[in-house]
């Protein structure tokens, strides 16, 4: 008896542990998220889709200048104003071989940008908040890891593009030269 | 009277609009709270719960600890992570990623990791992040299906050589954090 007592009360313990987690989370982030999320919102019906898109068009151009506009301005823009999954949808402005080296560097962004805006992202919160929970935990603030995130986040995603693009290319290239061989 | 009409009818129209669309704005906040953010909180519990409850956490920390406390560490498991054939299997959702921040965050808690690896270990766990979504990312950006077919092998490859780059960079911005 006493052994049956004890496991109901580690069942019923396992979903105490994710319930207090759960109270702790949904205490602690959404209120601030939710607010958040408002401004944000309001913020880009305000910018409006047209402007937007006039800034795409300009990821399109050749010339080196432009891949920090391909791989970096555009993605953070993206993913800041239609956040994920919607922000895949400015690769239509990029031209079609660069269009892989594009998704890459956007979705690549889709963390980085979580530690200070997390409505650019809300479902997939807690690849840093998990971390970062834990460094809260020690009593140390959490703006400058969210703020080293977001920097190093940017250096990541234009090299990514890059790197991307080039295998791409040698991919592309060594596809048709078989075409024309076969 | 009249222009003081059109006057006050502008204003009211304006005012009018700007709050329409930060009401529509609260709206879709509480939507996506409701429909995305809530749901994943309660499912996280409940995997919270579960390894806690049966030790399998402090398995999973005790083999994720010593390699998210070394720079050496932190380059292996972003190598692991981003295999192709992996890397694809370990994206959806974000899920496992989520679920590994979670547990390296209750080791740092605990003293286990120091605090200024951190910021390493965000890239580290993440190389595989959107690996799972490539030809419906493509695709939400209008590319052909040739384009899909050489961007799925480039993009992976591409993530065993910026994996390992982002957790160097990450290491070397993350000098004098928490110190």
């Amino acid at each position: 008896m006493d052994a049956a007592a004890e496991a109901a009360e580690w069942f019923i313990g396992v979903f105490q542990l994710g319930g207090e987690w759960f109270v702790a989370v949904a205490g602690g982030i959404l209120p601030t998220l939710i607010i958040l999320l408002t401004a944000v919102n309001a913020l880009v019906s305000f910018i409006g889709q047209d402007r937007l898109d006039r800034f795409a068009a300009l990821a399109g151009r050749e010339g080196v200048q432009y891949t920090f506009i391909r791989y970096l301005a555009l993605p953070v823009v993206a993913v800041f104003t239609l956040t994920n999954p919607m922000c895949y949808s400015m690769g239509t402005f990029v031209p079609e071989r660069n269009k892989p080296a594009f998704y890459d560097a956007a979705v690549s962004f889709v963390h980085p940008i979580t530690g200070l805006f997390p409505h650019a992202n809300a479902g997939e919160l807690f690849v840093y908040l998990g971390i970062a929970a834990g460094v809260e935990a020690l009593g140390f603030g959490l703006g400058q890891l969210a703020l080293r995130y977001l920097i190093v986040g940017m250096i990541v995603i234009y090299i990514r593009g890059l790197v991307t693009q080039f295998i791409v290319d040698r991919m592309s290239a060594r596809r048709e030269a078989a075409a024309a061989t076969a | 009277m009249e222009g003081l009409n059109s006057v006050l009818e502008k204003v009211g129209r304006g005012v009018g609009g700007v709050v329409g669309r930060m009401y529509q704005a609260g709206r879709d906040a509480i939507d996506v709270v409701i429909r995305t953010i809530l749901p994943f909180i309660a499912f996280v519990g409940l995997i919270v719960g579960i390894i806690n409850a049966t030790g399998i956490g402090e398995l999973l920390a005790n083999t994720l600890s010593p390699l998210a406390s070394s720079l050496a560490g932190l380059l292996v498991l972003s190598v692991i992570i981003a295999i192709p054939v992996l890397s694809p299997l370990l994206g959806p959702g974000a899920v496992i990623a989520q679920i590994i921040g979670v547990l390296l965050g209750t080791q740092i808690a605990d003293g286990n990791i120091p605090p200024q690896y951190a910021l390493p270990a965000l890239f580290a766990i993440n190389p595989q992040v959107g690996c799972d979504f490539i030809p419906v990312g493509l695709s939400l950006g209008e590319a052909e299906p040739e384009t899909v077919e050489v961007g799925v092998p480039a993009i992976l490859f591409s993530r065993l050589i910026t994996g390992p780059i982002s957790v160097i960079i990450a290491y070397v911005f993350s000098i004098g954090l928490y110190s």
